[in-house]
């Protein structure tokens, strides 16, 4: 993942570079030209002095002899332009050959700053919008994104001493950041703090159907035992056929416990009833599994407020698809304003998603993402943070991911 | 479903329904806000494009049929281009009552195949057909029980492999033996996704094994931009995809990557899925379907 964002994202870099080289080059050739209309000024005031100077030593033979002098200062003057000629002649050359080192040259020499007009980017944008697009970052997201590059790049004045890639680089991670501004979580400082005070921490999965919450418990139950804490799962999803099931096989491959009551009871009950086992037995982490849900789905949304409510989990992490489109903005914002999330998880990112979805999910709740899901092995669970993001955007690394199956 | 899209769209026309002159800039103005409502639902984004240039082609170009106004020609070439992008006309399962058929489902992990199986299930059953389910998916912890939690609850019978030890065409091959009375057989396959090569190639020994009368691509609503590249993996895959099944349509997801994907691989939505009950299951029709969108009644 991330890999085509990056591409489009660096496109979009060297574009705006190479408008704010060329504009330096237009502006420098203006200056250019002023330059050649002096010097053809200066040739027609000279030419006309030699033609005087002619008429004078015509005229006046003996006297010329005499006024050498005169004739020597002429003749330099002449000299000085025709050397500049010569000189603008070999930049233009190098400029054939090597026109980009030229603009630096000339820019430094010169000092012909650029600003960077509407017009001028209003292209590069509008093509970077329908490539953000193409990589699921949904709409309200791209025009911010957009947006606040606009505003940093339009009127600020680059001159010759900076670097345009380096402008627009900053600029990009600039608006970037900007969207995934909220705080980093860390998961393992919260286990220690409450492992002090004897208590577990509790963490409930929420989120719609077959994004990958009964998985993603699997993979951070699996985790958190590799990091030496002890896990029990929580069997909350009482609905879903086979659903109890599929996690009680996944805690017999991993070598953890579930808690389950029947199929058809109470979920907030059994989530309940693992804390106090989780309590009883001194166990670090509750990871507590509940059914998909559509969030406009206003009795089920009800019932994981009343699991909330009940259960009072440290916790409430919301499982989301970066395979959805511009719909994982309305999820996340639902189950925002239901149960208030904690944190985020992305799953699928090895389906060849392109990453929009944690641009979108983390700008429309303000909540970070803990961690993308990216594969089907239990180590498949890579931990996210904003500065990771911006780094694999804006780095060398290439991402790749296994595509072998353990469940 | 897609009522925000429908609302949105309707928003656009109604500019034009209001507007007193009708000139080029109001037409592209109103195309515009068609293309950021088709986007915000998803729909792929080159798609869009070129419908909307199609849409400012015919709309600046075309004569004004006789007995309508500019603004009723526009509208209708909108809705006219939408239809094209579903296909034209509503397309059932087909079904020779004479001989036994079999379908395969194939899709993305959580799209909803499974719940999808016993859906279509039930609604055979419904039609007086006697219906088989087959649980071919050995990977996921326990989606043999789920499947079989879910025929029980409709009475249908259902043939797997609990033990783990056959392989998922095995397991589909003798599904079918076991089943030669049924008229009907369904295959649920697990989830897996166009990098995932080693299950693309398994799911295409599964075809060419089962031979199927149908193969249903399972399609998730939310599906985003990735709709169709990995609809035309699973084209390329294995030939011939008959229908397409739109899931979790009972949400807010606006179901647009699913119209990338009907465009991508040439197959007609047949179902939608609107909740997790097994009832939920309905027939698509793409002209019923547009006229609500665009809030015009059945024309």
């Amino acid at each position: 993942m991330f890999g085509s964002l990056k591409k489009k994202l660096s496109k979009t870099v060297s574009k705006i570079a190479d408008k704010i080289y060329s504009k330096g080059n237009e502006e420098e050739k203006t200056e250019g030209n002023k330059i050649n209309k002096i010097n053809n000024e200066k040739k027609e005031i000279l030419n006309k002095k030699e033609n005087e100077l002619s008429e004078v030593a015509q005229s006046k033979t003996e006297a010329y002899t005499k006024d050498t002098g005169v004739v020597a200062k002429y003749n330099a003057q002449i000299e000085s332009p025709s050397k500049l000629e010569e000189e603008i002649e070999k930049k233009e050359k190098i400029g054939f050959f090597d026109k980009f080192k030229l603009t630096k040259t000339i820019k430094k020499v010169l000092g012909k700053d650029v600003i960077l007009t509407e017009d001028d980017i209003a292209d590069i944008l509008e093509e970077l919008e329908l490539e953000l697009l193409e990589a699921d970052v949904a709409y309200d997201v791209v025009e911010r994104l957009v947006e606040s590059l606009k505003n940093q790049l339009v009127g600020t004045k680059i001159t010759a001493k900076d670097n345009p890639e380096e402008i627009t680089i900053n600029a990009l991670k600039n608006a970037i950041k900007e969207i995934l501004s909220q705080k980093n979580m860390d998961i393992y400082e919260l286990i220690e703090e409450k492992k002090k005070s004897k208590e577990p921490v509790v963490i409930v999965f929420v989120g719609i159907n077959g994004t990958g919450k009964t998985t993603s418990i699997a993979k951070l139950a699996h985790k958190l035992k590799n990091k030496g804490y002890s896990v029990v799962l929580a069997a909350g999803d009482t609905f879903r056929a086979g659903a109890i099931e599929q996690l009680e096989e996944h805690a017999k491959n991993i070598g953890v416990r579930v808690i389950k009551h029947q199929k058809g009871a109470d979920s907030a009950a059994v989530i309940y009833d693992a804390i106090q086992h989780a309590k009883a037995r001194g166990i670090d982490v509750v990871l507590a599994d509940t059914a998909g849900r559509q969030a406009t789905n206003i009795n089920l949304m009800d019932e994981i407020k009343k699991v909330v409510r009940v259960t009072k989990p440290d916790l409430v992490v919301f499982v989301g698809d970066s395979l959805a489109g511009n719909d994982a903005i309305n999820q996340a914002e639902e189950f925002n304003n239901a149960v208030n999330i904690d944190g985020v998880i992305l799953t699928k990112v090895d389906a060849d998603a392109k990453g929009g979805a944690a641009l979108s999910i983390a700008y429309a709740i303000g909540k970070p993402i803990l961690f993308l899901g990216v594969g089907q092995r239990y180590e498949d669970l890579e931990e996210f943070n904003v500065d990771w993001m911006v780094n694999k955007l804006f780095g060398d690394e290439e991402v790749k991911y296994s595509t072998e199956r353990e469940f | 479903m897609l009522d925000k899209l429908g609302k949105n769209i309707t928003t656009a026309l109604n500019k034009l329904k209001n507007a007193t002159f009708v000139d080029k800039k109001l037409v592209k103005e109103v195309i515009k806000d068609i293309q950021k409502a088709l986007i915000q639902a998803d729909v792929n984004v080159k798609l869009v494009l070129k419908i909307s240039k199609e849409i400012e082609k015919r709309a600046i170009y075309e004569d004004v049929p006789k007995g309508l106004s500019k603004k009723e020609h526009i509208i209708k070439i909108v809705y006219e281009e939408l239809i094209k992008l579903l296909g034209e006309k509503e397309q059932k399962l087909e079904l020779d009552p004479k001989k036994q058929t079999i379908i395969l489902l194939v899709g993305i992990q959580g799209s909803g195949k499974t719940t999808s199986a016993a859906k279509l299930a039930r609604y055979l059953q419904k039609k007086g057909l006697k219906p088989g389910l087959i649980a071919a998916d050995v990977y996921r912890p326990a989606a043999y029980k789920q499947l079989k939690q879910l025929a029980e609850k409709i009475h249908v019978p259902l043939y797997g492999d609990e033990s783990k030890t056959k392989t998922p065409v095995e397991i589909a091959k003798d599904g079918i033996n076991h089943f030669k009375k049924m008229d009907v057989i369904i295959v649920d396959t697990a989830g897996r996704h166009k990098e995932e090569k080693g299950l693309m190639e398994e799911m295409k020994e599964m075809k060419e094994a089962l031979k199927p009368d149908e193969i249903i691509l399972v399609i998730d609503g939310t599906l985003g931009q990735q709709a169709k590249n990995q609809a035309k993996a699973f084209k390329e895959a294995v030939g011939d995809i008959g229908s397409i099944l739109v899931t979790k349509l009972d949400g807010s997801a606006k179901g647009g990557g699913a119209l990338s994907a009907v465009s991508e691989i040439n197959a007609p939505i047949k179902f939608i899925g609107t909740g997790e009950d097994v009832d939920s299951l309905e027939p698509f029709d793409p002209k019923k379907f547009i006229s609500r969108l665009l809030g015009m009644g059945d024309l």
